[in-house]
């Protein structure tokens, strides 16, 4: 579905010259949760961009369903890192929601199902009227959720999505993200810098050295499918992964 | 209580400066006393006055007004959506901006003759350059990752201007529209001053030159009242427009 190779990315400006991704190649399958974790600063968000359509890259590309990616392509939803400066202050949370449906010519209908369930979905069914601003910073994160969820892509990629809410609800969400991966078939790449939470969520997970940025591992999750916060949690596989993810991000700290 | 208390500090200060004008206004044949200058403003402007020289003045005003801002407005969202064009444009604009605008006025009139094109022509002159930079520094520090929220979502082409690019950008549009409202009321009068047969500067300068003192500060008191009633209008405009901007506390970071 989307294949990555020998990506390259080289931050330019006259006085400065960041190498941020050296050179990474994988693929995601179709329908594949796979999540990608890495020290801060080693080129995630990069990552991610690039793969959206959103920076040109120096080297390498990026194919979505075997067609090289130029630009933002459709059906592919996006949330950022700094969530809340990605929706519209003069907007309500509905019309931040609705917006890239209408630009979809989502019939109205259809519109306001699809707005309602997916606020709904994120527990915030009640704030639907309220501007960005007049919540929390863990709810507009769960606002952007929602739009990329009411979108229905064919792609969802996620940049640390869950970094501002508290642990009880950063649970939820990452049930809500399990149940909709599941429900809708929705192939996903999810960045996050915490470990338990990439075991707890992939089928697969890669790890990123630090800058200058290779893969260090790309690793299977042979957990079982059905995940549970609390007996998944426990298994003693869940421990082993998470201890070997842990080690190689230490090396790859100790490598700079 | 609390509406008493509203009440002087809303009319505490004008009152004081009425009885200041009363004291020394006394024995001043060109400072006549407040109630001579209310009398005279009766007199003069309630009466076909007001549909001769005021109307068409604020008419002039308007067009001039509106005429500006679609102009500053369209081409400041050009410029800055564009970083070559602005490269390129922006010196010659700066001093453009900077020609005050009042020695256009022989210019303006060689050209356009005396009437109202001319009259016009010289608000928009003046007005349109605050409306113009205002908005290229707005649409310039539009946020980027909402224009990458555009993108990665299909926000494109009218809806993007409409629902992105201008409502991201009208904070600064309105303060440029803001300063343009006080340069244009100047630029009306002066437009009058200069060669004409009516409107409100017409009248002002007429007064003063047949030694109609009082009537002549009663065009001045006309002049202040119309900037106060025009600048309140544009409160409760902006008020609507830019509430998101208040509510969300952009406005005092
Ligand atoms: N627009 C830019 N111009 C120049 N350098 C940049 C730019 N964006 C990122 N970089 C550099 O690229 C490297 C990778 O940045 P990136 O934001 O992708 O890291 P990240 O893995 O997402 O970090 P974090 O976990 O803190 O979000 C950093 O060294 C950063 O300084
Ligand atoms: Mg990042």
């Amino acid at each position: 579905m989307l294949e990555i190779s020998e990506l390259r990315k080289v931050y330019e400006s006259p006085n400065r010259v960041v190498e941020a991704i050296r050179s990474l190649t994988f693929s995601v399958g179709e329908g594949e949760l796979v999540c990608v974790v890495g020290p801060s600063g080693c080129g995630k968000t990069t990552l991610l961009r690039s793969i959206a359509g959103l920076l040109p890259v120096s080297g390498g590309e990026v194919r979505l369903a075997g067609s090289p990616v130029t630009g933002p392509p459709p059906r592919m939803a996006v949330v950022f890192q700094e969530y809340g400066r990605s929706l519209f202050p003069w907007m309500t949370v509905r019309q931040n929601v609705e917006l890239p449906l209408k630009e979809k010519r989502v019939p109205p209908s259809r519109r306001a199902e699809l707005v309602a369930d997916s606020l709904e979905a994120v527990g915030l069914g009640d704030a639907a009227d309220a501007h960005p601003w007049q919540l929390s910073g863990g709810m507009q994160q769960r606002v952007a959720i929602a739009r990329a969820v009411a979108y229905e892509p064919q792609v969802l990629l996620m940049d640390e999505p869950f970094a501002a809410v508290d642990a009880q609800t950063r649970a939820d969400l990452e049930d809500l993200i399990l149940r909709l991966w599941r429900d809708l078939g929705v192939t996903t790449l999810f960045v996050t810098h915490d470990i338990d939470e990439a075991v707890y969520l992939g089928q697969r997970v890669i790890v990123l050295s630090s800058s200058p940025t290779v893969i260090m591992e790309d690793l299977k999750v042979d957990l079982p499918a059905e995940r549970d916060q609390l007996t998944t949690r426990s298994l003693p596989r869940f421990g082993e992964l998470r201890g070997h993810i842990y080690e190689q991000i230490q090396r790859a700290r100790e490598a700079r | 209580m609390r509406a008493l208390r509203r009440a002087v500090t809303w009319f505490g200060l004008p009152v004081l400066l009425v009885l200041v004008w009363w004291l020394v206004s006394g024995g001043s044949f060109y400072l006549p006393d407040p109630l001579k200058v209310v009398r005279a403003f009766w007199d003069t402007w309630v009466s076909a006055r007001a549909f001769e020289d005021v109307l068409p003045s604020l008419g002039r005003l308007l067009l001039g007004y509106v005429a500006a801002t679609l102009l500053g407005v369209g081409l400041g969202v050009l410029v800055g959506l564009s970083p070559r064009l602005r490269a390129t444009l922006e010196p010659v604009l700066e001093f453009f901006r900077a020609i005050p605008p009042p020695v256009l006025v022989p210019l303006l009139m060689l050209l356009a003759g005396i009437d109202t094109p001319m009259k016009v022509l010289v608000i928009v002159s003046g007005c349109v350059w605050p409306i113009l930079l205002n908005t290229v520094e707005g649409v310039r520090a539009l946020d980027e990752v909402l224009a990458d929220t555009c993108r990665m979502y299909g926000v494109r082409g009218g809806s993007r201007l409409r629902r992105f690019v201008l409502r991201g950008a009208s904070p600064q549009i309105m303060a440029g529209l803001r300063q343009a409202l006080s340069i244009g009321i100047i630029l009306m009068v002066i437009s009058e001053m200069f060669a004409s047969s009516s409107g409100l500067g017409f009248t002002i300068v007429l007064f003063q030159r047949q030694f109609q003192i009082a009537e002549m500060w009663s065009g001045i008191l006309l002049l202040g009242l119309i900037g106060l009633a025009l600048s309140f209008l544009f409160r409760l405009l902006e008020r609507r427009v830019l509430s998101w901007y208040y509510g969300s506390g952009a406005a005092r970071a």
